[in-house]
């Protein structure tokens, strides 16, 4: 405790921006030890200044990028280093170090890079919250954050070759040629990054220093070796330059060895002479030249990435670390200075060291390894604790670390989770526990193995009732993987078992690591909700999708209040409130834009939603689209709720198009569940009856009616349409009064039912009844523009919508044409406004995008425009479609075929 | 695929043991790696290898199969 405590308080200490990251952007970190890659590295005393690369530096601040490309031990990162200390503006550093750096990661890193340099973004900009992307949006806002700024941040991103994935090269271009001149990007590397360097060259917007300008000249590797106390005569100086060929690591190591040699220029002529490879030969030399104990010291640290005193101490084995590491950074170039006590070894000597390490002690590597991940974990540093426990191949060791941190939902959400579900791939079937068995089941919960998920959960459960040790973050993590199985077996009663154990247990677990963990309950109650509505229990189901969609913001919440929100949208569709439930679907969309999430495996439920009140709006192309970009997200075929989501927006499809048959197969149960749920029982049944009916079988459609499983009135009111279409008008009615008037459905349901009883009231010759009933109908449809409802009624409607007070109540949204004859004094909507005004073309190219869902801010990086050029145009645009909003824009233009 | 990196200057026992995938052979002030790689990605990552560790790469090229 007190360890952990101590970490704390040096961060708070020792960065204000880090600690307090800028409120809305969650610090995607979390923890202290990631702090040293914004650290700037400090030079050591033999460092030599070097004005011609400085001066060569300064002036590429005119060109937007500048790239510092040289081999390994070329004196980059120092150099780079050395020219910031003396600026006067903010300096962002990023030191790349992991061995995957995805899009996402790299993005939330380089925005938490600025934070820490005390230049952070505006709380507008959405900090990636998936590892593997980030979106255009988000690439957008960073651009249109930083235009303008003045003086522009630099952002120094060091060992740039480590990001393997070419797309995050391209988004930095995409944020360069966006931001103006308000970053300048320094790019520190070993090889070409995958930028389009031959178009910048071209435009001279590219400073380049490379190999041969890092290269020592003689006069500067005399100073050099003049600072390790070396003087030497010129020609000696001239032929070890060719020796090395200016290489600074080489010419370094050869001023050590020669130094802690008797009789440094003999020595030195001897290095000339020698046909050995430069750095290997000379860091053999250094490292014979060290006692015993400092070569051992840098041999073990040769597996950490980063180290301090203490670290440094419980893998050696020594308490003398602290003063060891302040000499080799003082007297040689090895090891280099983060700041806070953190230390790190110059990346090429670490390679080398590290093969000294398994030549002279074959074995000790895992141990290392073993020690440094039980270090970190100590201290808190779950990533760290993981990846060195992997390294150790200790899955004991690193499966619990996860589950006693409570960081089991991660696998599941943030923007850690491909590197966990990664990390353990590697995990060996010999590895046992609960801990390694709660991991098990969690990679194969996230990757829909339902099966073997659930067989590693029943070994869990075996074993947890037999522990009686401290079992509370176990504990916690069965019940919330429970809740997962629950879901997706569609077992409501598993879902709320292991919601009363979850919250019995939950009071044994540190409120600390609950807090560090928001996820975990979000994705419960998500779960919980989720069950609950399949099981046809609407009003549970709210109160716990309500509670998740409510949890603190961040990333790592994101995924489930997006699929809450889903969820909610689709209990307003089925309670027939299709506004609402665009609504609600489309704040579950923005939600994951803002923090570039995709949809991955369980989501995509709005896309459904949409595709459905499409339909009811007899938008049949966007339904269509909807459906198609939700199949192509799509990852996850064994959710049943989003199975059932689907069935009812492609059977509805399928319906309006008079496809029968395809709706039925479209609503074919294909999954196992452990109960059925009313819901989707209920639309299958009326799917079945339509085809029967459409096939002339009315009594076997009326048939399948008899007793839904589900009292929904939305599945009431559909039984009584498709009862009167069959002939039995009192069936029909019966089943309209059956509905409670408390129930209160909304106007999906309440427009058909009116247009049920219309029809009867036709069918039994009271037109005027009829009419009556139909004006209700109307008036209820117009708001949502319900078309669907009026188009399945047939066609005993049409000679009644054709009269005149129908006729004006049904113009434009709903019969096509304008109103004539009538005059412009009669009731009604105002007619819809044919275009009075071409649109412009800039106006088109705007009316596009908006249709595209894209941002402003996105249509003015798009278009080249400034965002106040794109909200003049908005404006032009809602005035000659006469709309208000940009849905409306989207909607008319798409009814006056613009799009 | 069989392939040949060389080296400029002789390496030291415990480099070529980073190595232990490739024979090797030091001769006339250079050092060759040889044999088999499996794939492309194999040969980038000797590559990368040859230069984390500091190695200068002064030839590469693939030999034919016997």
């Amino acid at each position: 405790m007190t360890c952990r405590d101590m970490v704390v308080s040096a961060v708070v200490t020792g960065d204000r921006n880090t600690a307090h990251p800028a409120a809305g952007r969650v610090d995607p970190l979390g923890d202290p030890f990631l702090r040293t890659r914004f650290a700037v590295p400090s030079r050591p005393a033999t460092f030599l200044p070097r004005r011609r690369l400085t001066q060569h530096l300064a002036e590429g601040l005119r060109t937007p990028l500048t790239m510092v490309n040289g081999s390994a031990g070329a004196g980059k990162t120092l150099l780079v280093a050395d020219w910031t200390a003396n600026l006067d503006r903010p300096v962002a550093w990023l030191t790349v170090e992991a061995e995957k750096q995805r899009p996402g990661t790299f993005w939330a890193y380089f925005l938490q890079a600025l934070s820490a340099c005390g230049t952070p973004l505006s709380d507008r900009v959405h900090c990636p919250a998936d590892p593997n992307r980030v979106s255009r949006k988000v690439l957008s806002e960073i651009a249109e954050d930083l235009v303008g700024r003045d003086p522009a941040p630099i952002v120094v991103l060091d060992e740039f070759d480590r990001v393997s994935a070419s797309e995050v090269a391209e988004q930095l271009e995409f944020v360069l040629q966006h931001a103006g001149s308000g970053l300048r990007l320094i790019l520190v590397t070993r090889n070409e990054p995958m930028l389009s360097l031959h178009r910048y060259r071209a435009a001279g917007t590219l400073t380049e220093i490379r190999d041969a300008e890092l290269a020592l000249n003689p006069e500067e590797a005399a100073a050099l070796l003049e600072l390790h106390g070396l003087s030497l005569p010129a020609d000696a100086v001239r032929s070890l330059v060719e020796r090395t060929r200016g290489w600074a690591a080489g010419l370094r190591l050869c001023a050590l060895a020669a130094q802690e040699s008797p009789d440094p220029e003999r020595y030195l002529k001897e290095f000339e002479a020698d046909h050995s490879t430069v750095a290997d030969f000379l860091l053999a030399e250094v490292l014979r030249r060290q006692p015993p104990a400092t070569q051992d010291l840098l041999l073990r640290v040769s597996v950490l990435d980063r180290f301090c005193p203490d670290l440094v101490n419980r893998l050696t084995h020594r308490t003398d670390a602290a003063l060891i590491l302040a000499e080799l950074h003082r007297d040689n170039a090895f090891v280099e200075q983060l700041g806070q006590g953190w230390y790190r070894l110059h990346p090429l000597f670490g390679e080398i060291l590290q093969t000294h390490l398994r030549v002279r002690h074959p074995g000790l590597e895992p141990d290392l390894h073993r020690s440094a991940a039980q270090w970190m974990r100590r201290r808190g540093a779950l990533p760290e604790a993981l990846a060195h426990g992997a390294a150790a191949d200790d899955w004991g060791f690193t499966a619990a670390a996860v589950v006693d941190d409570l960081a089991i939902g991660q696998f599941f959400t943030g923007l850690r989770s491909d590197d966990l579900n990664e990390l353990f791939s590697r995990m060996g079937p010999e590895a046992t526990g609960p801990a390694t068995e709660l991991v098990r089941a969690a990679r194969d919960l996230a990757h829909s193995e339902l099966d073997r998920g659930v067989a590693h959960l029943h070994h869990v459960e075996a074993w947890l009732s037999a522990e009686t040790e401290d079992p509370a973050a176990a504990q916690l993590s069965w019940a919330f993987l429970e809740a997962v199985a629950a879901r997706l077996t569609g077992s409501p009663a598993r879902a709320e078992q292991a919601a009363e154990t979850a919250d019995e247990v939950r009071q044994d677990v540190p409120p600390h690591l609950l807090d560090k963990h928001p996820e975990l309950s979000a994705l419960l109650l998500t779960h919980l909700g989720s069950t609950r509505l399949w099981a046809g229990r609407y009003e549970d189901a709210r109160a716990a999708l309500s509670e998740a969609a409510d949890c603190p913001g961040g990333i790592l919440t994101v995924l489930p209040r997006e699929e809450s929100m889903g969820h909610l949208a689709l209990i307003d569709y089925l309670d027939g409130w299709p506004g609402r439930a665009e609504h609600q679907a489309l704040a579950a969309m923005t939600e994951t834009e803002r923090f570039s999430l995709p949809q991955p495996a369980g989501s995509g439920i709005e896309r459904l939603v949409l595709a459905a009140v499409a339909v009811d709006r007899h938008e049949l192309g966007r339904a269509q689209a909807l459906l198609d970009e939700a199949d192509e997200l799509d990852l996850d075929t064994q959710d049943p709720v989003k199975a059932a989501g689907r069935a009812i927006a492609t059977s509805r499809l399928h319906l309006a198009r008079g496809n029968a048959r395809a709706a039925m197969e479209s609503v074919t149960p294909a999954l196992n569940t452990a109960v059925a749920s009313p819901w989707a029982d209920s639309l299958e049944r009326l799917v079945t009856s339509a085809v029967h009916l459409a096939e002339g079988r009315s009594e076997t459609a009326a048939e399948v009616l008899r007793h839904l499983p589900d009292d929904q009135p939305t599945w009431t009111v559909e039984a009584a349409r498709i009862q009167l279409a069959a002939g039995r008008t009192r069936a029909a009615i019966d089943l309209l009064d059956s509905v409670p008037a408390e129930s209160r459905p909304g106007p999906a349901v309440t427009v058909r039912a009116a247009l049920v009883r219309a029809q009867a009231a036709q069918v039994a010759g009271d037109t005027e009844t009829a009419r009556r009933f139909v004006a209700q109908a109307l008036l209820l449809a117009r708001r949502e523009r319900l078309r669907r409802p009026f188009l399945d009624a047939g066609r005993w409607i049409r000679p009644l919508l054709a009269t005149a007070p129908l006729r004006s109540l049904a113009a434009e949204w709903l019969v096509p044409g304008p109103v004539s004859g009538n005059g412009p004094g009669a009731a009604g909507p105002r007619p819809a406004p044919i275009v009075v005004q071409e649109l412009s073309e800039r106006e088109r190219d705007v009316l596009q995008r908006l249709a595209q869902m894209m941002s402003t801010e996105e249509i003015a990086v798009d278009l080249y425009l400034s965002v106040n050029t794109v909200k003049t145009h908005l404006k032009s645009l809602y005035r000659k479609l006469a709309v208000n909003r940009r849905s409306e824009a989207v909607h008319r233009a798409r009814d006056m075929r613009l799009l | 695929m069989r392939y040949e990196i060389r080296i400029d200057g002789h390496m030291s026992d415990i480099l070529t043991e980073a190595f232990p995938e490739l024979e090797h052979v030091v001769m006339s002030g250079q050092t060759v790696l040889f044999g088999s790689v499996v794939d492309e990605a194999q040969l980038f990552g000797l590559l990368a290898r040859c230069q984390s560790l500091g190695l200068r790469v002064v030839e590469m090229r693939r030999m034919p199969d016997d």
